[in-house]
């Protein structure tokens, strides 16, 4: 897929070339969801049996109001692949 | 024991007979409003039918899942006791101080002793027919009626037991090491005095082997509907994998037969059932969800879809899961020889005789009263009907003929599970409002032991990992789970537990805390969202605060996700424990303030609803405020004459009315509107449209709806066409002319957009109206064409007087419907599609009566919009829950009665505005109540003012004060953090969710081999 090589070209960086992505290579994904909707429709997923990746972590808030920029920073600092905000 | 003689003062107790889910929310509205409640049942645990379904419609939710908390509830109540195996024996006394006595069967296990650890049940040599999964496999005699049983305690079958029949064996005593096997047990009577009894006996289901055309009994794949429930269920016979009958095979081509038993005046029974077509729609989505090939037919006769959101829950059948719903009368059923498959016989729409084969058939069987209903009632000196469920008058749907005793759920008609809860709590209502001077007298205060200080402790995390039966064992490697916990600082403790939210798992948890000086426990579960409350409770009543707690979901967000891959479920299962570790072992105490309660309602919709409603809570003892925005009472019942049994409604209506108006607790507001309202529940303070303030603790929303005025038909351009309350007000004037022919349409605005719903009562009211005109002038000619006749429950019978009155029903369906056109002078000719006479028929109509459907409030959307509530897209007013939530909203100390809710019948308005009174009272009998511990704090010493958070707030809680700082009302405040997120001094924090305890979420997952 051109759009994905050209993607991937663009977030290189001059000091860690990226290498291969190894073929069992799975993101590391944190989801923060809110209580009252997103939380309750991870629930739903799981009462329906609808599968999905497993990769993805949910992290309750009482709001997605409460989501405070520090807490993607830091996810990523720490070298999370992706953050979803649900809510 | 004391007696009190009549005229004495009335006893703080009530009686509740049985413990299904309609007698479960009698007991606990009761027992939250101050009243000692006795709930006894029959079996040896608690959950009645409810207790025996996979799912429920219209929502696919888990039965089990809803009503093992309310079992838990029921059974940890302070204020409930529970007798089970009992039955009541006599009844004396009156309204207000009844002497009952009952008889509790012996058990033979001792409660006290008794673990609920199951090593009896596994050495007891004697296989019994598994009543609770319909005779589909086999129980021991010893046992526990289904996993998740409340009381847990194991049960002796003295039939069955080899040493109670034979004297020999007594091998589960010698296994028990808690010694609770009591071989010497005998059955146990109790005296009680209570002032009130509430009835919620429940039904049994048919018995479809009393006709054979069917098969059943004789065709090992024809199951009943109740028998595929238990087949589609986790913890059913065959672990919700769906096996055949005869050879185990999974099943793809499924067949529903409706209304077996029901409907049938000769064989069977001839009430409607009113939950069959819905459920059978249900099993038909979740059979299909369990192997995708499955392909679903129903036969049936009328589909009555007739409750909220029900029609859409079959068109979801229909479009997204492939249903075929096959409108046909199945005569037999035979079984094919070689592969044992049934072969249906039935007779197609254009009349053609069809034979299908099928690799299952579900009987859907319906309701009728308990094999003991008779003594039942003579028991309780109440009246039945001609069929056996409890006599009530449709316009005091909860009451018995005896004062004092109460029903409630399908005792008193065939209904589905809301309707039952409504019952259950609007029973308690009536019991409320008799006993309303006794609240408080006989029951304890709650005595929990005082919190333990943790303050210097290090953490001591006990980690719980639930099995869940195999609802999360079956998936994640729970053992292994615990052992990586137990590798995580902080983690004192750690092991697995066969199902935590049980009584004896509850124990186990009280214990752990106790002996190994845990000062903070996450348990690895299933969500939060449920079951957290019960964990805190837990926790708390062994001196633990009730923030020390976290619940990992590993059930509904992990091993019911990822079935396929058990490493990776197991895997994942670590991850999310170990991240609720390392937020739990930052937790700290959170403490609870509690604020004032204003013993005072506020009641919106001077309706029926809100005039029922008011009535309730001035006899329960609180004052009301009825507001309204015409200048009359009454609503749209003021355009009534009468329901379709034949009620007064006007003389009823009057009398409402009356005593509304002469109540010195009840203020009405007439010409008035709520301009807004502040505060939070307990203490709301809202302003009239005339200026005036009330503070009140509850408000209760019944706006009501309208009623939609047609444009179909040519309604606008002849006066021949007219709507049903035209057609009552004629005839309350003059009789019908015996050469006139009436021709009724129904379904006019409704099941079809932009109102794609049905308003359930105009079936009743065409009933209504042709029995009207055929019992005054049988000449009369009048035909109702019709789309499915929604004549549910025991409104069958004026379907079936209407049919033997000789009124002809004609079917049509929405792409053809009837066409009408007006003649020059009077009358009509409508042209109808010959779908059933096979040919198109033409009739000359004097009249045609358009049935028109049910609206909500024209303003409804922006009145939900002033109070922060739902609305659904048709536009009537979203309950907290479904099914077992359906008069409460969301927000706390607001209650919902009425049309504003959805259409309904005046017994069901009556009975949803009892209910809603029942839980706003219970609600006001406190003095004053525990506010949330999720709340923001605010640290005013950070706070630099800059007024982010005073216009982020939704709920005003940040304001500002009088030095002109911010300042922050707690007892405002949701928790939602929004506050928390933009304040860019960190001056707020959310108890519970603080930034170093979601930080340390965020480590502990991105934390780097």
């Amino acid at each position: 897929m051109a759009a994905g090589e050209e993607e991937k070209g663009a977030v290189e960086s001059p000091e860690t070339k990226p290498t291969e992505i190894p073929p069992d290579w799975k993101a590391n994904i944190i989801a923060f969801a809110c209580h009252y909707c997103a939380f309750a429709a991870a629930d739903l997923a799981g009462v329906m049996r609808l599968s999905y990746p497993p990769n993805v972590k949910v992290i309750r808030l009482p709001c997605t109001g409460k989501l405070d920029q520090v807490y993607i920073m830091r996810a990523f600092e720490r070298g999370i692949d992706g953050v979803f905000v649900a809510g | 024991m004391t007696r009190s003689a009549p005229g004495q003062e009335k006893a703080g107790s009530v009686l509740v007979v049985g413990s299904g889910i309609g007698g479960m929310q009698s007991a606990l509205d009761l027992a939250n409003s101050g009243l000692l409640v006795h709930m006894i049942n029959d079996e040896p645990s608690i959950g009645g039918t409810m207790s025996r379904l996979d799912k429920t419609f219209p929502t696919g939710d888990c039965a089990m899942c809803m009503i093992s908390p309310r079992m838990v509830e029921s059974s940890r109540h302070p204020n409930i006791r529970m007798y089970t195996m009992a039955s009541v024996t006599s009844v004396e006394g009156e309204a207000g101080n009844f002497t009952v006595t009952l008889k509790e069967k012996a058990r033979y296990v001792d409660p006290d002793r008794c673990t609920g650890c199951g090593a009896c049940e596994e050495k007891c040599p004697s296989r019994v027919t598994n009543v609770f999964n319909l005779g589909l496999d086999k129980r021991r005699a010893i046992y526990a009626l289904f996993p998740q049983a409340v009381p847990n305690t194991r049960a002796i079958d003295p039939e069955h037991c080899l040493y109670l029949t034979k004297n020999v064996c007594k091998k589960c005593e010698k296994v028990c090491d808690a010694v609770a096997i009591n071989f010497d047990d005998t059955d146990k009577e109790y005296e009680l005095t209570v002032g009130s009894i509430i009835l919620t006996p429940g039904a049994k289901t048919y018995d479809p082997s009393i006709n054979q055309d069917f098969g059943y009994g004789r065709i090992e794949n024809v199951v009943t509907a109740l028998q595929f429930e238990r087949l589609l269920s986790a913890s059913g016979p065959c672990g919700g994998e769906v096996e055949r009958p005869t050879d185990k095979a999974h099943p793809k081509r499924l067949a529903w037969i409706q209304c077996v038993g029901s409907r049938n005046e000769h064989n069977a029974n001839p009430w409607c059932s009113s939950v069959c077509c819905m459920y059978a729609a249900k099993q038909s989505i979740i059979a299909k969800e369990h192997d995708p090939e499955v392909e679903a037919t129903i036969f049936y006769m009328d589909l009555r879809a007739f409750g909220k959101d029900f029609d859409k829950y079959i068109d979801k059948a229909k479009n997204d899961s492939g249903v075929t719903y096959r409108r046909a009368m199945v005569s037999q059923i035979i079984e094919e020889p070689e592969t044992l498959s049934p072969i249906i016989h039935y007779i197609d729409e254009d009349g053609k005789r069809i034979q299908e084969t099928f690799d299952m058939v579900i009987l859907s069987i319906g309701f009728e009263p308990r094999e003991q209903a008779a003594a039942f009632a003579q028991t309780f000196g109440i009246e039945t009907d001609d069929y056996g469920f409890a006599k009530t008058s449709k316009l005091k749907p909860v009451e018995t003929s005896r004062p004092g005793v109460y029903v409630a759920g399908i005792y008193q008609g065939p209904k589905d599970i809301p309707e039952t809860v409504i019952q259950g709590s609007g029973a308690s209502a009536r019991a409320m409002s008799l006993l309303g001077e006794s609240r408080g007298k006989e029951i304890e205060e709650v005595v929990l032991p005082p919190e333990r200080d943790i303050d210097g402790e290090e953490p001591k995390v006990g980690v719980i990992v639930c099995h869940c039966g195999v609802n999360i064992a079956g998936t994640v490697d729970v053992e292994k789970v615990a052992e990586v916990a137990a590798e995580q600082p902080g983690v004192a403790h750690s092991e697995t537990i066969i199902y935590a939210c049980a009584p004896d798992g509850q124990q186990k948890i009280r214990e752990l805390v106790k002996d190994k000086g845990l000062n903070r426990v996450v348990i690895a579960s299933c969500t939060p969202r449920t079951h957290s409350p019960l964990f805190q409770d837990t926790i708390r009543e062994v001196g633990l605060n009730k923030f020390l707690f976290e619940l990992a979901d590993i059930r509904e967000q992990c091993s019911w996700c990822h079935k396929e891959d058990k490493e990776v479920a197991t895997q994942k299962a670590i991850e999310i424990v170990n991240m609720n570790v390392a937020k739990t072992r930052l937790l700290d105490p959170v403490t609870q303030n509690s604020v004032g309660v204003n013993g005072a309602a506020l009641i919106v919709g001077g309706g029926i609803a809100g005039m029922t409603a008011a009535l309730s809570l001035a006899e329960q003892g609180y004052g009301v405020h009825l507001v309204e925005r015409t200048p009359k009472l009454g609503g749209l019942l003021n355009q009534i004459r009468h329901n379709l049994e034949g009620d007064d409604v006007q003389q009823y209506l009057g009398e409402v009315k009356a005593k509304v108006e002469a109540s010195e607790q009840i203020e009405v507001h007439l010409e008035t509107t709520v301009e807004s309202t502040d505060g939070f529940v307990g203490n709301f303070t809202t302003t009239l449209s005339n200026e005036e303030r009330i503070e009140h603790g509850a408000i209760v929303i019944a706006t009501g709806g309208s009623e939609y005025q047609p444009t179909e038909y040519s309604f606008n351009e002849s006066d021949s066409v007219i709507t049903h309350r035209q057609l009552e007000e004629m005839l309350a004037e003059n009789p019908p002319d015996k050469d006139h022919t009436y021709v009724m349409i129904q379904c006019v605005g409704s099941r079809e957009e932009p109102a794609n719903y049905c308003s359930r009562v105009c079936c009743q009211d065409a009933l209504k109206n042709s029995i009207a005109i055929k019992k005054q002038s049988p000449q009369t000619q009048v035909i109702v064409l019709y789309r499915d006749m929604r004549a549910y429950g025991l409104k069958e019978d004026y379907y079936k007087q209407a049919r033997d009155l000789g009124v002809l029903f004609f079917l049509f369906t929405p792409d053809q419907k009837p066409v009408v056109v007006p003649n020059d002078e009077q009358g009509c000719t409508v042209t109808l599609d010959g779908k059933v006479l096979g040919t198109e028929i033409e009739i000359d109509a004097d009249y045609v009566v358009l049935s028109t459907g049910l609206r909500p409030q024209e303003d409804a959307t922006e009145f939900a919009k002033k109070y922060k509530l739902t609305c659904n897209v048709d536009e009537y007013f979203l309950e907290a829950h479904v099914k077992l939530r359906p008069v409460d909203f969301p927000s706390e100390g607001f209650f919902l009665a009425g049309l504003g809710h959805a259409p309904k019948n005046l017994e069901e308005t009556i009975s949803q505005s009892l209910a809603a009174a029942g839980r706003a009272g219970a609600l006001l009998s406190h003095d004053s109540l525990t506010v949330s511990g999720v709340i923001s704090k605010h640290n005013r010493q950070i706070c630099m003012s800059c007024l982010a958070c005073f216009r982020a707030c939704p709920f005003d809680s940040p304001f500002i004060d009088e030095d002109g700082m911010v300042s922050h009302n707690e007892v405002k405040c949701t928790g939602c953090g929004i506050c928390a997120g933009v304040c860019p001094a960190k001056a707020f924090q959310v108890n519970f969710f603080r930034d170093d305890q979601i930080e340390a979420m965020i480590d502990s997952v991105t934390e780097i081999d």
